[in-house]
């Protein structure tokens, strides 16, 4: 009997064959912590009187939810960070400027490789299965992972989706992803690793991947990956050294489910308040009057992100009375981003442009909303108070979309505004 | 592992008990309080607001489908430690799975159709170790998959934290 991928990475770790519901403790490739939860870490492991960490050499440690400092607090925490890196030894620190998002960049820098075993003091840690790793988030149980190597965890089933058929124009990955939540409900995708394959993998390249990988946790999934195929390879060459071995699952690997999927979905799809999972073509919330647009998070800050957005933008001015932020994943992608004239097109139209990182999405530390506004945006989640007050609305959408309607000033069909 | 044997009352939800608002009020997640003593006073309140004062050591938690949905908030199961109580529903999902088992709450996590014979009050006896659930008021019992063993023990030792400290120790790393 085969395996399938996930079984296959922790096998590998754990030097023996395991299968899907066993208890194991394997200990990760990779470990990445992010600003916020760094300074706990530091307090916890104190608590517990540890003095070294066990690996030191496989932690990146990042700031990315809150690069610019606009507290008194977040640069106190930001110094306790820097002190964390110091007193462990940690070499791969990405401070402010150097690196940006936790979750994109350790991939551009070609930290990440395929079948790599990958934990994270953070949620959105499956955006690795964009090259084929798999990345399990922890929170607080980072801590026993630094002290002693690793955490136990449940060997995940698969649920194994063949995506078929081509993204329709005026439509992005984001919206498949979203329509893909209401799709596969969150029973079938519990604890569940979600693996894409099929024939139209060929037409997504690796930012769209990314975008595929991180939403499913949104509905209870452990993880996400993508097959890694040829397009994997061609990115990664140039940025890693040595070989790749590319993870796969085999034909006859156990999965909990199996089928295709068809990348057709025919309208545009936002998610209305108060959950990722909610929903709807955007021509059941058209006409709703916006404050806030943003473009960013984990999900949907990669390069063809910023370039859906300003296709829209070319020419156009943001809405009076709407403010709209564009936060580039990372430096790469801003830099990228900068040269081939698209940061010139949103400052044009009015866009504030925001440090490397995560942006307004966590928890709108910048660029939050105030009471009773209304936001749509590109964040993960759109839970009561993502944006600092509970009582705010905020939609979630894809590039195109958000940026359709930051012009228009209510939530709109972006296919009205293609060029 | 006797001591995972609950003999008490059952207290019966139905499916889709929220992590944050039902099991516990948000606030304390927000505030991050996890003194055993303040959380115990509001566990389940926002539906029984008595639920607190009725429950005793040793009663069981049974519930329906997608029990403590919502944001990974350990608040909620510190609480039912606190009360000593243990968890017995239809399914449960991963995060709060996880915290169930760092907060050291016994838990048989996938007990199909189990709210469907028992009722608030019935006296039940369950052993968390082999998955036996006994329901001496109705004279039924059903057997139900068990923690792994690993698991069984963390709860044995109180959940995370402690067996964390206990992993420190053998390694002598701390």
């Amino acid at each position: 009997m085969g395996q399938t991928a996930s079984e296959k990475i922790l096998s590998r770790v754990l030097r023996r064959e395991v299968r899907a519901g066993e208890i194991v403790f394997p200990e990760p490739d990779l470990i990445t912590i992010h600003d916020w939860y760094a300074a706990n870490t530091a307090d916890m492991l104190a608590t517990l009187g540890v003095e070294r960490i066990r690996a030191p050499e496989k932690v990146v440690l990042v700031t990315d939810h809150e690069p610019t400092a606009v507290s008194r607090q977040a640069a106190e925490r930001q110094k306790k960070v820097r002190a964390f890196a110091a007193k462990f030894g940690i070499e791969r620190f990405f401070d402010v400027g150097r690196g940006g998002h936790g979750h994109i960049f350790p991939v551009e820098m070609g930290f990440v490789q395929p079948g790599m075993f990958v934990k994270a003091y953070d949620t959105h840690v499956p955006n690795f299965g964009a090259v084929g790793a798999l990345g399990i988030p922890l929170v607080t149980e980072i801590v026993e992972v630094l002290a002693c190597g690793s955490v136990w965890i449940k060997v995940p089933e698969t649920v194994r989706i063949q995506l078929t058929g081509r993204v329709h124009r005026g439509l992005s990955i984001r919206d498949v992803c979203q329509r893909l939540l209401v799709d596969f409900d969150a029973d079938r995708l519990d604890y569940a690793v979600v693996e894409f394959g099929g024939p139209a993998l060929a037409n997504i390249g690796i930012d769209g991947r990314f975008t595929l990988c991180n939403t499913p946790i949104e509905n209870g999934a452990k993880s996400a990956l993508v097959e890694p195929d040829q397009i994997v390879v061609d990115y990664l060459r140039p940025r890693v050294e040595g070989d790749l071995t590319l993870t796969k699952s085999d034909d006859d690997a156990v999965f909990r489910w199996r089928g295709d999927y068809d990348l057709g979905v025919m309208e545009p799809q936002v998610a209305a308040p108060p959950r990722p999972d909610n929903v709807v073509g955007v021509s059941t919330v058209r006409g709703i009057k916006i404050d806030h647009a943003f473009v960013g998070s984990c999900a949907s800050s990669l390069y063809t992100d910023i370039r859906d957005a300003a296709t829209i933008l070319k020419g156009r001015t943001v809405s009076a009375g709407v403010r709209m932020f564009v936060t580039p994943g990372t430096q790469e992608i801003w830099a990228r981003a900068d040269q081939d004239g698209l940061l010139r097109i949103l400052v044009d139209a009015g866009v504030v442009l925001t440090a490397p990182g995560c942006g307004p999405c966590a928890a709108g530390r910048i660029g939050p909303l105030a009471e009773g506004e209304v936001s749509i945006n590109t964040g993960t989640r759109n839970d009561p108070g993502r944006l600092g007050p509970m009582k705010a609305d905020i939609y979630l959408a894809s590039p195109l979309t958000v940026a359709a309607s930051a012009v228009a000033g209510e939530i709109v069909d972006p296919r009205e505004f293609l060029p | 592992m006797s001591d995972l044997v609950y003999r008490g009352r059952a207290w019966v939800f139905g499916d889709n008990v929220a992590l944050d608002g039902d099991i516990m009020p948000l606030e304390f997640a927000i505030s991050r309080e996890t003194r055993p003593e303040v959380l115990s006073a509001h566990v389940l309140k926002a539906i029984d607001p008595e639920f607190p004062n009725k429950a005793k050591p040793g009663d069981v938690i049974v519930a329906g489908r997608r029990f403590a949905q919502g944001n990974p908030h350990i608040q909620g199961f510190l609480g039912f430690r606190a009360l000593g109580l243990g968890v017995v529903v239809e399914s449960i999902a991963r995060s709060s799975f996880r915290l169930a088992i760092s907060a050291g709450v016994p838990i048989l996590p996938a007990c199909a159709g189990v709210t469907k014979g028992t009722a608030t009050g019935d006296e039940v006896e369950v052993d968390f170790a082999t998955g036996l659930f006994r329901n001496r008021t109705r004279s039924v019992k059903h057997s139900y998959q068990p923690l792994d063993r690993i698991l069984l023990t963390m709860i044995a030792n109180g959940g995370w934290l402690p067996s964390v400290k206990k992993r420190l120790t053998a390694m002598g790393a701390a």
